[in-house]
């Protein structure tokens, strides 16, 4: 990035108040992520059955427990409602298999970003490329492959998502977690698992939104003088496209991709509450888990919900900074 | 005299737009001989930068050459292909592969464009830009059989660790400290710091000198420089005129100049074309077409500049703008015709390239060249108009 990329970000986040607040979301889900074994209280997959459904410090709840007694020779059924307090140990209370909501909420944050930031690494691997392509040829190259890439909008990104995954079948990649092998955290799984399936998929479905933004600013960057300079000069097509075209398309596209990455966690939160997950450790899984419960342990889904909203939330607040701060279509709007 | 170093036969250059097809360039023939300067006039849209543009083989879609030959002198070039298109030590580049095409920018081939400032990558350094054409050249000679110099380095390896690793550095020291010693021989002051700006720190006049770097990076055989000074100030101009005279003088590069600014022809070309509606329609010497001009256009020209011995004089401006290029609207005739002063009946027809002078290489495209006016066979003041009116 240039120097004046750089100052146009910097004033650009002094003005917005939204910049910093994603700026500090974001960095706090980044933290959470990476040190996810370190700050989880509890091994979010150990069970303990006995801790079902403890409420988060602050709630209380009743628990009603039927139970069939021999009363006088005839059966009848006995409702013994209980107390449930909250412990200090799991702050934001257990779901049904006594699992602790706020280790699950810190390891959901880690599969979030990781998917959504391999996601759009994906799509941008296979988009950027295409659409470069096609804007540097255009004419019959950029027509077969921008109709193709229409061909895919044409699906619905969900239903398309579902097929893809149910035709793959749910692989994972299972990674050592660094902090568990460093000895660090004993008690948390020692693998994380990435969800590898959905990873291909989401980027499957995003590519072509990519693909369209890199061919238009292609297109445009191609006409420029510079390009025929560089041509003038003897550098082959894949020369001037790696060093002339792409450096100068490249804004636009992250901006886009940014905002993809807030895409791609919503599109994965779907997918896991949907079942299409391949991992566990997942916060549409968590409210999928949590959604039958809803009146009796509200917690279990609520909590992860607002990890999935602050999340997106705090991307797309990045997203309007960079194109707030590099877009110059866009740059007179705060009155320089 | 010296040797030819480029004979362009017929060249024929047209695009195939949605509003129909245009003859931009249209069988224009001329030669270009060793270390001269052949300069091109014309009027904006007479095709001046597409006759550029066919030489570099860099017209784009929808423009193509349609018909005509190159014919370029390279001894190396000739003994490495056979064919209809080798002729001697002359190869016709037109028929060549593209790929080799295009190894001939840099090295045989290089261009100047107009506008320095929209000619150089705004975010690469100057520096790096003249490295870049070094560099590829460099690569490609390393070992002209092989993929990668086709590619120039870039095989599916390098190209992904391009991406991993952003900072990778393209070219090498070697082509770097060229560059550096380029920017020092086209006169830029602190070549070695100032190679490390960005080309909005250069001014137009100093960019203009590294995109003049830039193109003799492959030490071509000629220089085709399109507008090179229209962009700039006027005391810039000379600067950058004396700097090519200074390239052509050393290096013995033979220069195609192309621009509408007839003072800049006066002091730099050797031999000229004019061209006007996509064709040459008179060429010869520099005193052919200042003093001895046949075509009543080059005259037009010619007198619609101001004379500083004669500061009083009346311009003469040609009246009318240049015809349309769209193939559909042209019919066989002089193009010019219609604002001819002189124009007869035979200007309805094509004129072939007559002989304008002591069966030298002065011709012209006018009858006038052939016979003299004959005032009984003009063509009515309003000939065109109602031709126009008919077709309405």
């Amino acid at each position: 990035m240039s120097p004046r990329t750089w100052r146009n970000l910097k004033r650009e986040f002094r003005r917005s108040a939204l910049a910093k607040v994603g700026a500090v979301l974001f960095g706090g889900v980044v933290l959470v992520a990476v040190f996810a074994p370190l700050l989880a209280p509890h091994n979010p997959t150990a069970q303990h059955l006995d801790l079902e459904f403890l409420p988060p410090l602050g709630f209380s709840a009743s628990r009603t427990v039927s139970t069939t007694q021999m009363v006088n020779g005839s059966v009848e059924t006995v409702q013994n409602t209980t107390f449930v307090a909250a412990s200090p140990s799991y702050p934001l209370g257990t779901n049904g298999l006594g699992q602790g909501v706020l280790s699950r909420v810190i390891y959901g944050a880690r599969t979030s970003l990781v998917v959504g930031l391999l996601g759009v690494l994906v799509a941008a691997v296979i988009g950027v490329p295409v659409g470069l392509t096609a804007g540097f040829y255009g004419g019959n190259v950029d027509d077969a492959l921008m109709r193709a890439a229409d061909v895919m909008l044409a699906f619905p990104s969900l239903v398309l998502a579902v097929s893809l995954v149910g035709l793959f079948g749910t692989a994972t990649i299972e990674v050592p977690d660094p902090w568990v092998a460093l000895g660090l955290a004993p008690n948390m799984p020692p693998t994380f698992t990435i969800p590898g399936t959905v990873v291909l998929v989401v980027g499957l479905v995003n590519w072509v939104w990519l693909a369209r933004i890199a061919r238009g600013e292609a297109l445009t960057v191609s006409e420029e003088e510079y390009v025929k300079a560089a041509r003038s000069i003897g550098a082959s097509d894949v020369h001037v496209v790696r060093k002339h075209v792409f450096p100068n398309a490249l804004t636009p596209i992250l901006v886009l991709a940014t905002t993809q990455v807030a895409a791609i966690i919503l599109l994965e939160s779907s997918l896991s509450f949907l079942g299409f997950s391949g991992t566990t450790l997942s916060w549409g899984f968590n409210i999928q888990n949590g959604q039958s419960y809803l009146a009796e342990a509200w917690w279990v889904a609520t909590f992860s919900g607002i990890g999935i909203v602050l999340a997106v939330m705090s991307v797309n607040f990045l997203g309007d900074w960079f194109r707030d701060a590099l877009d110059p279509g866009v740059e007179g709007e705060g009155g320089v | 005299m010296s040797d030819d170093l480029l004979r362009v036969r017929g060249l024929s250059t047209r695009f195939f737009t949605e509003e129909g097809q245009v003859n931009a360039v249209e069988d224009v023939s001329f030669t270009v001989r060793d270390g001269e300067v052949f300069g091109i006039v014309g009027e904006s849209g007479s095709g001046k930068s597409v006759t550029a543009l066919s030489l570099l083989d860099l017209v784009e879609s929808p423009g193509r050459i349609t018909d005509g030959e190159i014919w370029y002198r390279n001894p190396e070039l000739a003994d490495e292909y056979s064919g209809e298109f080798v002729d001697g030590d002359f190869v016709d580049v037109v028929r060549l592969p593209k790929r080799a095409r295009r190894a001939l920018r840099g090295p045989s081939f290089s261009m100047i464009f107009q506008d320095p400032m929209t000619s150089m990558d705004p975010s690469v350094t100057v520096g790096e830009q003249i490295a870049e054409a070094v560099e590829v050249q460099r690569r490609a000679s390393a070992n002209p059989r092989s993929t990668r110099s086709r590619t120039q380095g870039y095989g599916l390896g390098s190209l992904l660790l391009d991406s991993v690793v952003p900072t990778r550095e393209y070219v090498s020291d070697e082509s770097w400290a060229r560059a550096v010693s380029l920017l020092e021989d086209v006169g830029i002051p602190d070549a070695k710091d100032r190679a490390r700006e960005y080309p909005h720190e250069f001014s137009g006049g100093m960019l203009q000198r590294a995109m003049v770097a830039q193109a003799l990076a492959g030490e071509p055989d000629l220089l085709v420089a399109d507008e090179p000074t229209t962009a700039l100030d006027v005391t810039i101009q000379a600067q950058i005129l004396d700097l090519l005279r200074e390239i052509q003088d050393e290096r013995d590069t033979s220069i195609v100049l192309i621009t509408h600014n007839l003072g800049v022809i006066a002091r730099m070309a050797d031999r000229i074309g004019v061209m006007y509606a996509g064709e040459v329609v008179e060429r010869g010497t520099l005193a052919d077409i200042f003093d001895d001009h046949v075509h009543p256009y080059t005259r037009g020209l010619v007198e619609s500049v101001p004379d500083l011995d004669d500061p009083d004089a009346r311009l003469d401006p040609i009246e009318g703008s240049v015809p349309s290029l769209l193939d559909a609207e042209m019919d066989d005739r002089c193009y010019f015709a219609d604002r001819c002063p002189k124009a007869m009946e035979e200007c309805l027809e094509d004129p072939a390239e007559f002989d304008a002078g002591d069966g030298g290489e002065h011709t012209a495209k006018c009858y006038l060249a052939d016979r003299e006016y004959d005032e009984s066979r003009a063509l009515a003041d309003g000939h065109f108009d109602e031709e126009v009116g008919d077709g309405e």
